[in-house]
């Protein structure tokens, strides 16, 4: 099973054995060859008894014959192999419509007069083969050179055949109108031009085509587009050399020459098949080599495009318990949509689904390759799978962890705003009640004195609470950033702090957040804990980093481990991205540094 | 003096008027956000607002920024800023560069009702009034330098001066004469090397741009 946004109707109905055929098909295919070989002979039959003065020598009619053969046995194979693809058909068409050409030759009249009108039927489908590979027409200018045939085929050709009188030698054209009014010269000239004109807009439709297609597509087009760009040519050669002289002997050079170029357009299909094939197991070879080892992701992915000659190939590996798919870093790598112009091919190992391969649609033609190469790679790829299921976890874990950090920033914010909203406010229009009474209760009562305690108890609690509320979340740091809240803090401390370097702008918040808390947790220790006599504190932002130092002179021999605030803040930093790292040799002073990517 | 309040809790609202009004002073209007307090200003002319810091809607600084607008729109008002928490950005920020007629409490201050009174007037008067605690914590910054030539007494003048005090409220303070104050003053103006000041919001900006520098 492939899909792909360019052949997805038809990718999932591909017959690559042609076993799964039935037979009624297969008898079909048997009886359209022998009308082929059938036509093919009475064709020959016609030229060789031709009585005209310029009938094809033998060796020609012979050739004639082999063209139109070739044609309809290459064409009915493809048709076999890829009944979903119209290329094998329009091939077996054009190889019957080739022989109609000959009919001219004969010298009864009604069949010489039904060849002047249907001789050139095999022209516009010839030039259909540009629905190659994909059975479809891709191209605008591709589709109005073919229109433009089918028009020249058989509205002109009928026109030229209304008033070509016969030459010597030649039956009666029973279409003829009067005695053609002498107008054949003049429609033959403009039958001619036109032939030539399409014949080389084709070879411009079938180069910008080229141009505007990938490497694995150019590998595919090349035999077919060379062979029909040269069969195009030596029609429009071929056309003026008969336009322009008498010789019959040149003439018939040239028409051996055109009939061998046309030839080349089924050959060179097959060889177009028969190379990917070739081409295909050359690459499986060193591909079966370079996974020989285990590679590492990136190579894995490389010996691939290199054996599948598609440099645009991706891996994305499957991920059961997300039901998703991951590249290697673990991120997540769904498949590409309709319209997209990728294909994907998964690949299975012992039954369960690994990876998916993201490729060029034009892969899709020689599906075996990319399930053989996907075969081939698929211990490799179920060991990078596994990594990369670990990644995702990893990425997950990471993503959660900075989740739950910043829900409880969230939370804390919304206590402390709680807080200063509600109690704080409240305790100090208590207080101010308190003091306003004491006023109105004489120093000699006995309620001066509770009131004056009840007071003082009220404004020591104030100051606690205040206290509380800014460890929650320092409102400051939301409002103003690190700029306004560090002096804050810095003030705060009973160690004098200099402050070295703030950011001088916005942070993220959670980075914010996060420097903030260093910052503190590491000043509380210093003034709990080092006995020193100075501290600095710089915050400063470096190659999308925010790096926070905080540095003391005191007695240094912190451990990390000991402390749950420095354990919490590596946590917290490590929820970033970041790193903590703490530096206190006994009698060396302490330096506490975070590292938090902060991109903006 | 007529006084506006804004302040979104209603206790206090109802404490800091009657304690002003107690003082002698005319509440002409009593605001609960940002925007009544705006339109009362605008009104009824007061000589002095005092306002919260956080008030509704976004519950952020919304008091400095009411602050700063009216001592744009209306000079003749002053405005003491009331605060949950002291952070000296944001009283740098309001008194940073014009003083007079500011002032930046913490709102604990309020229980001290003289002092609180005392601050009020000295705002309404277009003096200043800046938290002790964010001025010990300036002072406390500024360790070593000419400030370690400052006598203990000296020092406690310098802060009292940053406060917005007048000589006068100085005097008071410590317990000293004021001619006692006044030569204190000279003193620790020449020790520091600032140019003496008259007015006391001038004194404050320059002793505030001193302890910053």
């Amino acid at each position: 099973m492939s899909g792909s946004a360019e052949t997805a109707p038809a990718a999932g109905a591909t017959a690559v054995d042609g076993g799964s055929i039935g037979a009624g098909w297969r008898g079909a295919m048997l009886a359209l060859g022998l009308a082929g070989l059938a036509a093919g002979l009475v064709a020959l039959a016609l030229e060789l008894a031709s009585d005209q003065d310029d009938a094809l020598p033998t060796g020609l009619a012979v050739l004639s014959s082999v063209v139109g053969w070739a044609f309809v046995g290459v064409g009915l194979f493809a048709w076999w192999r890829r009944p979903d693809n119209r290329v094998g058909a329009i091939m077996t068409a054009t190889g019957f419509a080739w022989f109609l050409h000959s009919l001219v030759a004969a010298n009864s009249a009604p069949v010489f007069t039904a060849g002047l009108v249907l001789q050139n039927l095999a022209i516009p489908l010839a030039f259909s083969l540009t629905a190659f590979p994909t059975g479809r027409i891709p191209t605008r200018p591709e589709r109005l050179v073919v229109a433009g045939a089918w028009v020249w085929a058989t509205l002109l050709t009928l026109a030229l055949a209304l008033v070509t009188v016969p030459g010597p030698g030649e039956p009666e054209n029973l279409v003829l109108v009067g005695d053609g009014g002498g107008l054949e010269s003049t429609f033959r000239v403009i039958h001619e031009s036109v032939i030539i004109a399409l014949a080389v807009a084709l070879i411009g439709a079938l180069g910008a085509r080229w141009r505007t297609s990938s490497a694995p597509q150019r590998r595919e087009l090349a035999p077919v587009f060379g062979a029909g760009a040269a069969a195009a040519a030596m029609l429009a050669i071929l056309t003026l050399v008969d336009a322009t002289t008498d010789s019959t002997a040149a003439s018939n050079t040239f028409r051996a020459l055109t009939f061998l170029a046309v030839a080349g357009l089924p050959f060179g299909f097959l060889a177009g098949l028969v190379r990917a094939r070739v081409v295909a197991g050359r690459g499986m070879t060193t591909l079966v080599q370079r996974l020989g080892d285990v590679p590492a992701p990136g190579v894995l992915r490389d010996a691939l495009a290199d054996a599948l000659g598609d440099p645009s190939l991706d891996i994305a590996y499957w991920v059961p318990e997300a039901a998703e798919y991951v590249d290697a870093q673990g991120r997540p790598s769904p498949l590409p949509g309709p319209g997209s112009g990728r294909s994907w091919t998964p690949v299975e190992r012992e039954g369960r689904r690994v990876a998916v391969l993201f490729h060029d649609p034009a892969l899709d033609r020689d599906p075996e390759a990319v399930r053989a190469a996907g075969a081939a790679a698929a211990l490799a790829l179920e060991n990078a799978r596994l990594d990369a299921e670990l990644r995702r976890r990893v990425v997950d874990l990471r993503e959660s962890r900075a989740r739950i950090i910043a829900a409880g920033d969230a939370e804390r914010r919304r206590m402390e705003r709680n807080l200063h909203d509600g109690a704080q406010q409240r305790l100090v229009g208590l207080a101010l009640s308190l003091r306003l009474a004491r006023r109105h209760v004489g120093d000699g009562s006995p309620a001066a004195p509770l009131l004056d305690d009840a007071a003082d108890e009220l404004a020591e609690t104030l100051a606690e609470l205040r206290e509380l509320a800014r460890g929650l979340h320092p409102a400051l740091l939301s409002e103003r950033g690190l700029d306004a809240a560090l002096p804050a803090l810095a003030g705060r401390s009973t160690v004098p702090v200099s402050l070295v370097a703030t950011p001088g702008e916005r942070l993220p918040p959670s980075v914010e957040t996060a420097a903030y808390f260093v910052v503190a947790e590491a000043l509380t220790n210093v003034a709990k804990y080092a006995n020193a006599s100075r501290a600095e504190v710089s915050v400063a932002r470096e190659n999308g980093r925010a790096v926070v130092e905080v540095r003391d002179d005191g007695v240094g021999g912190a451990d990390p481990a000991a402390g749950s605030g420095l354990r919490g803040l590596a946590d917290r930093v490590g929820a970033l991205d970041g790193r903590l790292e703490v530096r206190s040799p006994a009698g060396g002073g302490t330096v506490v540094r975070a590292e938090i990517p902060c991109a903006s | 003096m007529r006084v506006v309040i804004a302040e979104d809790s209603v206790l206090l609202r109802a404490g800091l008027a009657r304690l002003l009004a107690d003082a002698g002073m005319e509440v002409v209007g009593e605001a609960g956000n940002a925007g009544d307090l705006m339109r009362m200003v605008a009104l009824r002319a007061p000589d002095v607002a005092v306002v919260d810091v956080r008030m509704p809607p976004s519950h952020t600084d919304e008091g400095i920024r009411a602050a700063r607008t009216i001592r744009e729109r209306h000079p003749s008002c002053g405005v003491l800023v009331l605060s949950q928490y002291l952070e000296e950005a944001y009283a740098l920020e309001l008194l940073g560069e014009d003083a007079s007629g500011l002032g930046y409490l913490l709102k604990d201050r309020v229980m001290d009702l003289d002092r609180f009174v005392d601050s009020v007037r000295r705002v309404g008067e277009g003096g200043s009034a800046l938290d002790p605690e964010v001025v010990s914590r300036l002072l406390g910054r500024r360790r070593g330098g000419p400030l370690d030539a400052l006598t203990p007494r000296e020092r406690e003048v310098l802060g009292l001066m940053a406060e917005g005090r007048s000589n006068r409220g100085i005097a008071d303070q410590l317990v000293v004469t004021e001619r006692a104050v006044e030569k204190h003053v000279t003193s620790i103006f020449g020790k520091l090397g600032l140019p003496a000041a008259e007015a006391d919001h001038r004194r404050v900006l320059a002793v505030l741009a001193f302890l910053r520098a």
